[in-house]
């Protein structure tokens, strides 16, 4: 988790400012609600359109290019069959059950056109990205893969993660010119452990101190039916438990993690990508912009996002191997934003890991 | 080109149609024709103003526009780009959203349609959904749940047809008692099943479907406590709950995915629990719309409607005195269910 970028390379620059970004934040809000969500496609690409314009490199910036009416339509294709599903599914359980195996094994395909959708809707310099993952590929990374994971109890995550990582980068293109990412597993797997170790630390550590046990933790869960009081005894430990071992060992990962890809991600033409964010301050910034947006009953939730994207765009940085003058759009297969519609339903971020 | 008084003329960089390649340019505007130059004044696009294509402004990000033959210009002086096209698609909400104290109106405004929005809008979403669902497909969805439930958790009933005839004598009593309209529109059937795992319960299905569980006749064979809950129940039918409660989560749950967004880290489980909590609020007051209509029907059909409070006041005494907070709870508690029952109970006509 080094604090700085490496020698040469110069950071991102994200010039969105919280005045400005309220202001359309609100009024995207307010709009939305309005028209009962039906605003909310155009408010999705004002939103993007704001935070990726605001994003620079070397005085150039990038641009989100979808209409609202492409993502309108998409949501509305993917509210029918979820009606059309949940309908079914009380109505004629096992025909239900068998949707539910289609949708399974649709889901990969959905992901997959999303993220072409994305890649091809976005730009940097005057010049469209582009995504050529196989259907094959994603079936064998959502699907295959996850079972192996849950087989070896989890042990497997790195290399499940390593390859998603590799496929959503080494697949995407700036025009015809490719990102090359090549991943060391044993930094996956080293910030797999600090995560493991810190979980284990703090709550051996946490059981030291306050004399809580693994025993006390299965008797107040026995005795919840009898005893109510048990049960906010228990409700307390599992969110001590989670804000103090979980959520830092997330974030542990996702930093050291997001540092490696980056540092190892490269446009072909010998533009280098670099990361140098660290998981204190990540943690540290989640959880005071939480309880600053709480406090302020969400009104502070702009200057949440736009203090995260300061922060994310500082710590990311690039050197340049060349010009950045002969980047050119390729034509390629869209994607399509019911795809898109339905990650945004699933709460899945497909885009390009930013 | 004519050049007025006024400046025409905005500097910035060009880009040709898909390429990277960035030049200082100028983009000059006549009422009619629109011209890109770079520094040494060679032409790099030229079209008629109206075949341009204006980016609306969003914040102070770089403004852009689109020749009709992809060529590019960016630039960030937002007022002499303003100057040259003058106004252009998307400045009025532009202007909406600048940093003022007229943005507290709009929080407002959000604060007040969102509560609109949860306290009707939902409803009448729902109601529209529910008139636009057939009848066969609600007896449907009747049979497709009852499905699961019978290979799920459910045994064939183990009471006596004697016992059986009992409860359904009071369920013939209370349908004969339901106004014209509603016996006209709604059919009901009972049904009894063995559900140890339930305990003593009666619940109804959307298309009038109720089941009664076997623990249930067994330890309430009063009447009148029978002509109370099923009352309740079809309560929860005539008013169409279940397909309310079906509506209204679905929609919570598509404006909340498509409204919220990215909240970001941590706020969006907040966001979605916040949702589980305000829903159950819901399901508390369908409980207490159902009550009164079990209350009201059999006190009509000759019943003591007092059955109702002595289920729950048993009920309540099993459960122990500590139920937990209420806004946790898809039901409301008890005690306050029961002196609100008697409360209503005195509002009915003593025609008995």
């Amino acid at each position: 988790m080094s604090a700085a970028l490496p020698e040469g390379s110069k950071p991102f620059q994200f010039t969105g400012t919280a005045n400005e970004w309220f202001g359309i934040w609100i009024v995207n809000l307010m709009l939305s609600i309005v028209t009962i969500g039906i605003y909310s496609a155009w408010a999705k690409v004002r939103t993007k359109k704001y935070f990726y314009n605001n994003t620079f490199v070397e005085g150039r910036n990038f641009d989100y290019h979808a209409t609202g009416g492409q993502i309108f339509k998409g949501r509305l294709i993917v509210i029918g069959a979820l009606i059309v599903y949940q309908i079914l599914l009380t109505a004629v359980p096992p025909l239900g059950l068998l949707l539910s195996l289609v949708l399974l094994l649709a889901f990969p395909w959905l992901i997959l056109r999303s993220m072409m959708f994305n890649a091809r809707m976005s730009s940097f310099s005057n010049v469209r990205f582009g995504f050529d993952g196989t259907t094959g590929q994603a079936m064998l990374l959502m699907l295959v893969y996850p079972i192996g994971v849950l087989l070896t109890l989890y042990s497997t995550f790195p290399i499940l993660d390593r390859a998603f990582k590799r496929f959503s980068i080494a697949n995407a293109r700036l025009g015809g010119t490719r990102f090359a990412a090549e991943f060391p597993l044993g930094a996956f797997y080293k910030a797999f452990a600090v995560a493991a170790l810190w979980v284990i630390g703090v709550s051996l550590g946490g059981a030291a101190l306050f004399g809580i046990s693994i025993a006390s933790f299965g008797s107040a869960a026995q005795n919840a039916e009898t005893d109510p009081t048990q049960i906010l005894r228990l409700i307390s430990l599992a969110y001590l438990l989670f804000f103090a071992a979980i959520l830092p060992a997330a974030f542990i990962y996702q930093a050291m993690t997001r540092n490696v890809i980056y540092n190892n991600t490269v446009l072909e033409g010998g533009h280098r990508l670099a990361s140098a964010v660290s998981a204190r301050m990540l943690l540290w910034i989640a959880l005071s912009n939480t309880a600053v947006v709480i406090c302020t009953f969400f009104l502070m939730l702009p200057w949440a996002q736009v203090r995260l994207a300061r922060y994310l765009a500082a710590h990311t940085g690039y050197s340049l191997g060349g010009s950045l003058d002969d980047f050119v759009t390729q034509a390629q297969t869209t994607g399509n934003a019911v795809g898109d519609a339905f990650a945004d339903f699933e709460g899945m971020g497909a885009g390009l890991p930013m | 080109m004519v050049y007025g008084q006024t400046q025409h003329v905005v500097m910035g960089a060009a880009y040709g149609a898909g390429a990277s390649r960035r030049v200082v340019a100028q983009l000059t505007v006549t009422a009619e024709w629109a011209e890109l130059r770079d520094a040494a004044g060679m032409v790099l696009a030229r079209a008629p103003r109206n075949l341009l294509q204006f980016d609306a402004p969003i914040g102070t990000a770089p403004r852009k526009v689109t020749f009709p033959d992809g060529a590019l210009f960016e630039t960030s002086d937002h007022a002499g780009f303003v100057g040259v096209t003058g106004q252009t698609r998307g400045a009025v909400l532009h202007q909406y959203e600048a940093f003022g104290p007229r943005l507290i109106g709009v929080v407002l405004a959000c604060a007040l349609a969102a509560w609109a929005i949860w306290r009707y809008g939902l409803d009448i979403l729902a109601a529209i959904a529910i008139a636009a669902t057939p009848p066969a497909l609600v007896a449907q969805m009747d049979r497709g749940t009852l499905q699961v439930i019978d290979t799920t958790m459910a045994e064939d009933s183990i009471l006596t047809a004697a016992d059986r005839a009992k409860v359904e004598a009071v369920f013939t009593k209370l349908t004969a008692a339901l106004p014209e309209d509603v016996r006209a529109a709604q059919e009901f059937a009972l049904l009894f099943r063995n559900m140890p795992g339930l305990g003593p319960n009666a619940f109804a299905l959307p298309g009038g479907t109720m089941v009664m569980t076997d623990d249930f006749v067994k330890e309430f064979p009063d009447p009148n406590i029978i002509a109370g809950v099923l009352g309740h129940e079809m309560g929860h039918v005539v008013d169409q709950h279940g397909l309310y409660r079906l509506y209204r989560s679905l929609g919570s749950a598509v404006l909340i995915a498509f409204l919220a967004g990215d909240v970001g880290p941590i706020l969006d489980d907040i966001v979605l629990e916040g949702n589980v909590l305000l829903s159950l609020s819901h399901s508390r007051a369908q409980e207490r719309e159902a009550d009164e209509f079990g209350l009201r029907l059999a006190a009509a059909a000759g019943y003591d409607p007092a059955g109702l409070a002595v289920f729950f006041q048993r009920i309540g005494e099993e459960n122990g005195a500590d139920e937990g907070m209420e806004w946790l709870s898809t039901h409301p508690l008890s005690q306050d269910r029961l002196q609100r029952i008697e409360e209503f109970i005195k509002t009915l006509p003593q025609d008995q």
